[in-house]
């Protein structure tokens, strides 16, 4: 019981189906097992650890600059991160960097990763008791664990919305933007 | 001059950049739903963009690409505290709506990875026109977007009440945005495929 409330609130908070966020970068992961795998990692590590470190940001920013100043913040964050992954990446050997480098470079300044960050702080903001680093760290992980949800629902559909029995002009990213709205509904009627 | 016309183009129905590459889509899927977020949407889309890549492009090439990559997000973030400032004189009440997808825009992916792909291997002339263009197919689905669904939506013009029996509210939804989308973007591509067809026959005939 405990564990089918919790798939509804993951469901429910899920940042692809309520908010299409990150929905191009979907499309990637579900194309196959290994980008899958790869790009939900990277996604995660991403939400989990920027999301930490924003919370210094929405606890040191004065109001008055909250609304213009934060992109600014969050975009700085998010480029150290990226650098810091890529030079991470390097010291495991040149196979393994050229493999992975591209996933970085796809999930870095994405809009799952930036959206989650603003989604996070306009939470907190309405609620001051959640601010703190381990409630950021933890809905940053809802957020990448969302993300893996919503790849691995597309990826059980992938092939046959991209088979010959769909018509070709919608064979494909229209037939998965259908695909997608249609349990975006079903999520939305669990609200 | 023909290579000219094919780039000029390109952007609004060749290689469009929400039905053709599905970039910025977030925006309009959830955002798209009334024609004032639409154009306060365009507003900022247009401005961050058009301005971030003009001042990035006098980037160095010769440095490495994610060091690049992160100078192209910073410029934007700056560039988009002007554009918010008189998005709040403009468009006060979209503002509260849109909510974080505006800060999103400035870190949109065409700012971000296509600049390097695409348009800073063009001489900065031939860029800008075609980056112009880019912007009006954004601009094209971004406002036909929030006029179809605010009309089925709520059965309103511009907020004005208009004469319609029947409204389909779900089309206001998110799950409306990504069903409408997912429609155009196969209308799209029949009307894409239809025009390279008739092209391929008129050749043919030649």
């Amino acid at each position: 019981m405990f564990l089918i409330r919790d798939l509804i609130t993951l469901l429910l908070a899920n940042l692809v189906f309520s908010q299409a966020l990150g929905t191009s970068t979907l499309f990637v992961a579900a194309s196959g097992r290994k980008n899958l795998i790869r790009t939900a990692c990277v996604i995660t590590l991403f939400t989990t650890i920027a999301s930490a470190f924003t919370y210094f940001v929405d606890t040191l920013m004065p109001p008055f600059a909250r609304e213009y100043a934060t992109l600014i913040c969050y975009t700085i964050i998010i480029g150290i991160l990226y650098a810091l992954f890529l030079l991470a990446l390097s010291t495991f050997g040149k196979a393994k960097f050229q493999a992975y480098k591209k996933y970085i470079h796809l999930s870095a300044f994405n809009c799952a990763v930036m959206g989650t960050l603003f989604t996070i702080s306009e939470k907190t903001a309405d609620n001051i008791s959640l601010r703190d680093t381990i409630h950021y760290f933890l809905k940053g992980l809802e957020a990448g664990v969302g993300f893996v949800v919503a790849a691995v629902f597309l990826a059980m559909a992938y092939k046959k919305l991209n088979s010959e029995k769909v018509p070709a002009s919608f064979r494909g990213f229209p037939a998965m933007l259908i695909y997608l709205g249609i349990i975006s509904m079903a999520v939305y009627a669990l609200k | 001059m023909n290579e000219r016309k094919n780039s000029v183009f390109d952007g609004i129905l060749g290689d469009n950049l929400v039905l053709a590459s599905l970039m910025v889509i977030s925006p309009v899927i959830i955002c798209g739903d009334t024609i004032k977020n639409a154009l306060s949407l365009i507003y900022a889309f247009n401005s961050i963009t058009f301005i971030s890549l003009l001042i990035g492009s006098f980037v160095p090439k010769k440095l490495p690409y994610t060091v690049k990559i992160i100078i192209y997000a910073v410029i934007s973030s700056l560039i988009f505290i002007p554009v918010r400032w008189f998005a709040v004189e403009f468009y006060p009440d979209s503002i509260e709506r849109i909510g974080i997808y505006y800060p999103l825009l400035a870190v949109n992916s065409l700012i971000v990875l296509q600049s390097e792909a695409k348009f800073f291997r063009m001489p900065r002339g031939r860029m800008i026109v075609s980056l112009v263009f880019y912007i009006i197919g954004f601009d094209a689905v971004m406002l036909f977007t929030g006029i179809v669904r605010e009309f089925f939506a709520y059965g309103t013009v511009f907020s004005k009440v208009a004469d319609i029996n029947t409204t389909v509210s779900g089309l206001g939804k998110p799950f409306g945005g990504f069903i409408f989308l997912g429609l155009m973007c196969g209308v799209y591509r029949k009307i894409r495929s239809a025009i390279a067809e008739r092209k391929n026959e008129a050749k043919e005939s030649h």
